[in-house]
């Protein structure tokens, strides 16, 4: 650690021996001051603000300087001491209630906020439904857009799902009307952007209705076959299976035609 | 804003409010003041995402958005600031206090302006009927009025205060009330580089005429009744209640000086006794109103007042009570000072003082509980001498040589004590020169601080990692409730209620008690050292009025 002497410039006086010059290191953080004894020329290459040199009461009375640790200060040192155990009682139960509850119910609003992860690895039924409920809570929360600045008013349109008429709702043109010359190509990219938007959901909503016609079709087509294969219980649908009840029970009288 | 509190806040958003709104409230940190281009085009988010995080910092008064450097003409540029987001860590503190005060009604009020940020009396009132509506016995439901009346308390109290209105966004003309009431005379006013206070604003604690009749609905359980309830909602929203526009945030600093004034009624209980602590809390009852926020100590009382106003179940005698004050002006720490003899003798709270003596307690106590007591009698020594030799500091603490130089080394290395150099000679010889020990108390004090804002991000980060390691446990354990109340609600037999519960087998159990256990203590450490930042932060700010 850098302590405030340090970080003095102060001038060290010569030593006597004028060989060893005794130098301070800055950087290793464990006991109060390292002293290595180096050789002028290594230290050339710290730089010259470094030098801070100054001795302490310990190298003046002559003790063997400590050794230098070359490695930082590991992630968990031992403590000497163990911390004091927390304050339980009352009142901390109730804050920590208090805490965790306010952190559940936080997560439950509007105002928390967490981008569409799209999992695309398989495709899933579900993907249609959980997309509505995001678009759901987005559209819960609507502030005064008077106390905010115009800039940041985001139109969020509801998803057309019963009629493609409804999808033509685009953000009404006085909006656009009201915003200066800078944002001219903002806008323009975000029609271009809205556009896609809208012929996506279009095409999605009537691939959406087409896969449900034909969901429906075919169900209504498996219906009657279901009738007929559960008379049985077997596995095998019936019209195809021929038990063989007839062979050999038609025609034992003529027996003028050979049969294979 | 150092990088302990970037990083702390940077926690506390994704906690609260997502990642999203994270990445933003971070960069914006880190950043200074921005406009919105800039915004998307650094945090590489989506133009929707990235409006939609500002809207939220800007509603619960995290981010504060003003014209632009250049002019009136620039982009609107947006700036945050730690202190607010690093104040989500005392909301349970603010909401038991409420509690403490105004019971269920004040706690709930509260709960709902902190999740919500700015929100009007009409809106609050009938989320919190609704609320209380709830946990009350079938067939009572919460009448408007009950809530308004103490939503009215708590304004008055300025517990509550109205958010500023905007200067240049929106209808007002910028004549509107001054922004600088302390300069009446400047007809033209100058482009205000601070943003208006709360307070500065003549209507800030006035409670607006709202007409609100009628009582919470409670939620019902089947089908038929929710839709009916949305349907009626749909119905209610365009009603107004004459407060539009009129929007109401916590006011924080009012909290502040009450968790002072406890933490020094507490602190006098603890030193002297219960008596001596019951004179302090009404003395400071007495001067809630008279004294200012920034006041070093409040206004002079005279004993006789003190006397008259001491709760009726505390009737001591007037001699007693005037050696009971005598006691508490000699108390080396200071709490209550004399500032005259008439009408008995005139009293005050010194509440700079006693800011900075409970601060100087806190570091004590550090200090002793990080190296032992020893080392905590030479921190004091060096506290009161200020500058002693390392030989005094042997000779006033009688611990030897030896271990005496150790422990101030280990005290200078992590920078609680420090080294002045004071030379008997231009050429700064060693041995002419003078080595002193010393402590500086604000630096040290600001340095805790910082240390006190890595302790809790170091928490929460170990909250976040424990919770992901047992995701899965959790998972399950979650729908295996969700399970077990279905059921419940559905009235099935004990067995079945068994076998779920048998689903998680003895040692997931176990897994999930430890768990627990270590998130509540997370937590609850979390809450403990938020005290101490609250300490640490009131002596740091007044050492700044002062100054």
């Amino acid at each position: 650690m850098l302590t405030a002497a340090n970080r003095a410039t102060t001038r060290c006086w010569r030593s006597a021996s004028p060989g060893v010059q005794v130098w301070r290191c800055s950087g290793s953080a464990l006991t109060a001051e390292r002293i290595c004894v180096t050789h002028p020329s290594a230290m050339a290459a710290h730089g010259r603000g470094q030098r801070t040199l100054s001795f302490t009461m310990e190298t003046v009375k002559g003790d063997a300087p400590p050794p230098s640790v070359q490695q930082p200060t590991p992630v968990f040192p031992v403590m000497e001491q163990k911390p004091l155990p927390l304050t339980g009682g009352e009142e901390a139960e109730y804050l920590l209630a208090l805490k965790q509850d306010f952190r559940g119910a936080m997560r439950s609003l509007p105002c928390f906020i967490q981008p569409l992860v799209t999992n695309r690895d398989v495709e899933r039924y579900s993907d249609k439904y959980n997309r509505s409920e995001q678009m759901d809570k987005l559209l819960d929360w609507a502030p005064d857009w008077k106390r905010f600045p115009r800039e940041l008013r985001v139109h969020v349109r509801k998803p057309a799902r019963d009629s493609v008429s409804a999808a033509v709702q685009s953000p009404p043109p006085p909006q656009m009307k009201k915003k200066g010359v800078k944002d001219k190509e903002e806008v323009l990219l975000k029609l271009e952007s809205l556009e896609k938007k809208e012929e996506q959901e279009t095409s999605e909503d009537e691939e959406g209705e087409t896969k449900k016609k034909q969901e429906e079709e075919e169900a209504e087509g498996e219906e009657e076959y279901d009738e007929e294969e559960f008379e049985e219980e077997t596995d095998y649908i019936m019209s195809y299976f021929d038990n063989g009840e007839d062979f050999g029970g038609d025609s034992d009288d003529n027996m003028d035609e050979a049969i294979y | 804003m150092t990088a302990q509190e970037v990083r702390l806040c940077g926690l506390l958003l994704q906690e609260h409010f997502g990642e999203v709104v994270e990445k933003v409230g971070t960069h914006l940190l880190k950043s200074g003041a921005q406009n919105l281009r800039t915004i998307i085009h650094e945090t590489g988010l989506s133009v929707d995402l990235v409006k939609k995080s500002l809207c939220v910092l800007v509603q619960h008064g995290a981010t504060t958005f003003s014209s632009g450097r250049k002019g009136p003409g620039s982009p609107t540029e947006y700036h945050t600031s730690c202190d607010r987001i690093l104040r989500i860590l005392r909301y349970p503190r603010y909401i038991y206090t409420a509690k403490t005060l105004y019971g269920d009604t004040g706690e709930l009020i509260i709960e709902e302006l902190l999740q919500r940020g700015h929100t009007t009396m009409s809106s609050t009132v009938k989320t919190v009927a609704d609320r209380l509506t709830q946990n009350m016995a079938e067939g009572r439901t919460m009448d408007y009025t009950e809530v308004s009346l103490t939503f009215s308390k708590l304004v008055e109290t300025h517990f509550l205060q109205r958010c500023p209105p905007l200067p240049g966004v929106g209808n007002k003309d910028s004549s509107a009330p001054s922004e600088t009431p302390a300069t009446p005379g400047t007809p033209a006013a100058p482009v205000n580089t601070a943003p208006p206070t709360p307070e500065s604003f003549p209507e800030c604690y006035k409670v607006p005429s709202v007409t609100l009749i009628g009582r919470g609905k409670r939620q019902l359980a089947s089908e038929d009744g929710e839709e009916q309830r949305s349907a009626k909602r749909a119905k209610m929203d365009p009603e107004t209640h004459g407060d539009e526009g009129i929007y109401w945030q916590v006011n924080f600093e009012r909290f502040h000086l009450h968790f002072r004034d406890q933490t020094i009624i507490s602190a006098v209980a603890n030193k002297l006794d219960q008596t001596s602590s019951e004179i302090v809390r009404t003395m400071l009852r007495m001067s809630e109103v008279t004294t200012s926020p920034m006041a070093t100590c409040t206004k002079p009382l005279s004993a006789n007042e003190i006397f008259r106003s001491l709760p009726p179940s505390y009737n001591i005698l007037r001699p007693i009570l005037d050696q009971y004050l005598t006691l508490l002006v000699d108390d080396p720490m200071e709490f209550v000072g004399k500032a005259g003899e008439s009408g008995g003798g005139m009293f005050v709270v010194n509440l700079h003082r006693a800011l900075a003596n409970l601060a100087r307690a806190t570091l004590e106590s550090v200090v002793q509980e990080r190296f032992g007591s020893r080392s905590a009698r030479i921190f004091r020594l060096l506290l009161r001498k200020r500058h002693l030799e390392q030989k005094q500091v042997e000779d006033f603490a009688m611990i030897p040589a030896k271990e005496a130089k150790d422990m101030l080394y280990t005290l200078l290395s992590q920078n609680l004590v420090q080294l002045q150099e004071i030379p008997k000679t231009p050429d700064y010889a060693p041995s002419r020169t003078f080595y002193l020990y010393t402590v500086n108390q604000l630096p040290t004090a600001r340095m805790l601080l910082q240390n006190c804002y890595k302790t809790v991000a170091n928490l929460i980060e170990r909250r976040l990692f424990e919770t992901k390691e047992s995701k899965r446990l959790l998972e399950k354990s979650q729908r295996i409730e969700a399970i077990l109340a279905s059921l419940q609600a559905s009235g099935a037999e004990p067995e079945q209620l068994t076998e779920v519960e048998e689903m998680i087998t003895a040692p997931e159990k176990q897994q999930l008690d430890t768990l627990r256990l270590h998130i509540n203590k997370l937590d609850s450490a979390e809450n403990q050292v938020d005290e101490t930042i609250f300490l640490l932060e009131s002596y740091i700010n007044s050492t700044n009025a002062s100054s």
